[in-house]
């Protein structure tokens, strides 16, 4: 009983920071530009939130949970001021996207590693590699967490959590029921059909990168905070990959995503939890990590016919190209 | 118009860019670093001269005993060793128009296999060392034609399976080191033999103790090898048709999906030989828990260097310079060696760039002439 709670609890709060960051990336790709970059995003994102944080909480009390929410709208903001880089490059550059995240990527771990201890060291005088977090609260709701096992999914909630549904809602409504959202995706199927129609591709393509880098500003902030409490350079563990591991796991869709990363977070808790079950070694949790990797590869080849990327995904737009 | 033309002639044609842009986008990368120097009220110069000292490529002022700048420069050959190799990996995908973004993974298996099966046995020298560099290759290589394979039965992007098959990797070699291999102190994976081991570390030669890495010598036969399989074979050729045009290719009945599976392979031998000498060489253990930077810093070195061999001799010994050098320059300067690594990723930017910055060479050079016609046709009128 215990075991299955933490591991729906658990599960919930990996998952959801992941599904914003596939939701971010689905952005971008449908609108035609691949996103490896999302892992720099959400670094980089993240980085910024946490140096607001720090920055900040001497003005509020101790147990204050506003540097959080501060936290998280400096981290959406500084994502989204980053990944303008990836956006220059694709849109406006017109270099390799592949390449273009590859280096936004290591970029950004060297910036945030960089600046990291070097504010550490000259701004508030201690050497450290990391900021260091206050503890976000968690709640449950009355009533509906005293269910059995439903109730897990109502129990220490990260507040985070709420915020990420609402992004997610905000984020579905305008990429499917908005004309900005229509064009988006159409600049990932057919780019000159949204330029005959007088809407200008490379601005839409621009918007959507933004999108996804503050989508995975906010992914990477609310991983620092439930999984560390800090900011360090291992924040760098790969969910930016795995998030695009998700988003064509859906075939870059919201609502298949969502199931994705459902999948992946209470994979990744039962991993633990089965792990401590059976009272093995706690090296068998990494096995289990590899699970989702493998099961996204076996979807791909099982289901290679119906998966299909956006069709200009990765092209340059070029006007005159027919 | 006269002063902006000692630019454009600068830069050269299409042919001479090749050189001249990796060059610009060095030397607005040094150039951004050393702002930052300034900003931290640090001497650039003597920032810079100190990575080439800590490099082993100008005499630093005093020695530790048995140290000179020869052992300095033989550990720089140690680490520049598997950022060759893996540089080269990309280059050669890269030549047919396939990413392998999944060298690190390819090292990491290549070299956990090696590990496992020579490195903690009792093998002499001469038949380990050798065993090593076969493992390893074969095991890159089979990981790389698998991406290869999938591509080509199933239509699987390779940049997506090899990031799964990166993050797969990573979390087995986890598995197996923290299960089977682990030592208890340390918490890598166990120390291997000295015999199976490609850099020969702390030899006393001279009087100096010295890291001889055995592997930059395959290193440098490779780079001369994968240019002659470019410039001089049926194969070289054919990848390099598919990489242009592989519609063209398929047309010329060239067999585009054996090629693809025997580019990634190849691919992959060099990412396997860059494990070995990165988890074998260099280091002598591997620790889990991390997915090496090495594979991803190669693509774009792979970038910098134009993908041509000899280019990316020259853009990974500068990357390595960097990286080994920043150790050094932190000591001295005082300036955190994550620096180091600050000024490589704007090389890199800058490299990815390339691209544009012809664009605006084509342009500017367009204007002028258009300018030019224009004068020209008045003075006609004239």
């Amino acid at each position: 009983m215990n075991t299955i709670n933490t591991l729906i609890i658990d599960g919930l709060s990996f998952a959801l920071p992941l599904f914003i960051m596939a939701i971010g990336g689905i952005y971008s790709e449908r609108s035609g530009v691949t996103n490896l970059a999302i892992e720099g995003l959400q670094g980089f994102g993240a980085f910024v939130g946490a140096l607001a944080a720090t920055l900040l909480s001497g003005f509020f009390a101790a147990s204050s949970q506003v540097p959080m929410f501060l936290a998280m709208l400096f981290a959406m903001l500084g994502g989204m001021v980053y990944s303008m880089l990836h956006a220059v490059l694709c849109v406006k550059f017109k270099a390799d996207q592949v390449i273009s995240g590859v280096v936004i990527n290591i970029l950004a771990m060297a910036l945030t590693t960089f600046l990291t201890s070097q504010l550490n060291a000259s701004v508030f005088g201690a050497p450290s590699n990391k900021f260091v977090l206050g503890t976000s609260v968690r709640f449950s709701v009355p009533g509906l967490s005293s269910i059995p096992v439903v109730g897990a999914f109502f129990s220490n909630i990260y507040p985070f959590e709420l915020v990420i549904i609402a992004a997610a809602l905000i984020a579905w409504y305008f990429l499917y029921k908005t004309p900005f959202g229509m064009h988006l995706r159409a600049c990932g199927d057919n780019p000159h059909a949204v330029d005959a129609a007088g809407v200008e591709v490379g601005r839409v393509r621009f918007a959507a990168v933004m999108v996804s880098g503050a989508l995975s500003g906010l992914g990477g902030i609310c991983f620092a905070y439930s999984i560390s409490a800090q900011f360090s350079p291992s924040i760098y563990m790969g969910y930016g990959y795995l998030a695009i591991a998700a988003l064509i796991f859906g075939n870059w869709q919201i609502g298949p995503t969502l199931w994705a990363c459902l999948i992946f977070g209470f994979a990744r808790s039962a991993g633990f939890a089965l792990t401590q079950a059976l009272g093995l070694a706690a090296a068998f949790s990494d096995l289990f990590m590899t699970l989702p990797y493998i099961i996204t590869l076996l979807l791909l080849i099982f289901f290679s016919k119906s998966n299909r990327a956006p069709r200009a995904l990765g092209e340059i737009y070029d006007k005159g190209k027919r | 118009m006269k002063r902006q033309n000692w630019f454009l002639t600068l830069m050269g044609d299409s042919k001479r860019q090749k050189f001249t842009i990796p060059i610009l986008a060095i030397l607005l990368s040094l150039l951004a670093g050393a702002v930052v120097y300034l900003i931290l009220g640090k001497n650039p110069i003597t920032a810079y001269l100190s990575y080439l000292q800590g490099s082993g490529l100008v005499p630093k002022g005093n020695y530790a005993a048995k140290k000179s700048m020869l052992t300095d420069l033989m550990s720089l050959l140690n680490a520049w060793t598997p950022m060759l190799f893996a540089s080269l990996s990309v280059a050669v995908a890269m030549r047919s128009g396939l990413f392998n973004i999944g060298v690190s993974g390819q090292m990491m298996i290549a070299g956990l296999i090696a590990t496992a099966t020579v490195g903690y046995s009792s093998l002499p020298a001469p038949v380990a060392k050798p065993l090593v560099v076969l493992i390893s290759a074969l095991v890159g290589a089979a990981v790389a034609a698998l991406i290869g394979f999938l591509k080509y039965k199933w239509n699987i992007n390779e940049v997506v399976s090899a990031i799964m098959i990166n993050y797969m990797v990573r979390y087995f070699v986890s598995f197996c080191i923290k299960r089977y291999m682990a030592d208890p102190v340390s918490r890598q994976s166990r120390a291997i033999s000295s015999a199976a081991r490609l850099s020969l570390m702390d030899t006393e030669i001279g009087g100096l103790k010295m890291d001889i890495p055995l592997g930059i010598i395959l290193a440098v036969i490779a780079v001369f090898l994968v240019r002659f399989l470019f410039d001089r074979m049926e194969l070289g050729f054919e990848f390099r048709t598919i990489g242009a045009n592989p519609l063209a290719a398929r047309y010329a009945g060239i067999n585009v999906g054996r090629n693809l599976i025997v580019t990634m392979a190849l691919s992959g031998v060099l990412a396997g030989l860059a494990g070995a000498t990165y988890f074998l060489g260099y280091y002598g253990s591997i620790q889990p828990d991390t997915l090496i930077a090495t594979g991803f810093d190669a693509i774009a070195v792979s970038i910098l260097g134009n993908s041509s061999p000899i280019g990316i001799l020259l853009s990974s010994f500068l990357i390595t310079v960097i990286d080994k050098g920043s150790t050094y320059m932190s000591s001295t300067v005082g300036v955190r060696q994550e620096i180091g690594s600050l000024i490589t990723g704007l090389i890199l930017l800058f490299a990815a760039c390339g691209a544009f910055f012809s664009y605006l060479i084509a342009r500017s050079r367009q204007k002028a002439a258009d300018a030019e016609a224009k004068t020209a046709g008045k003075e006609e009128r004239v």
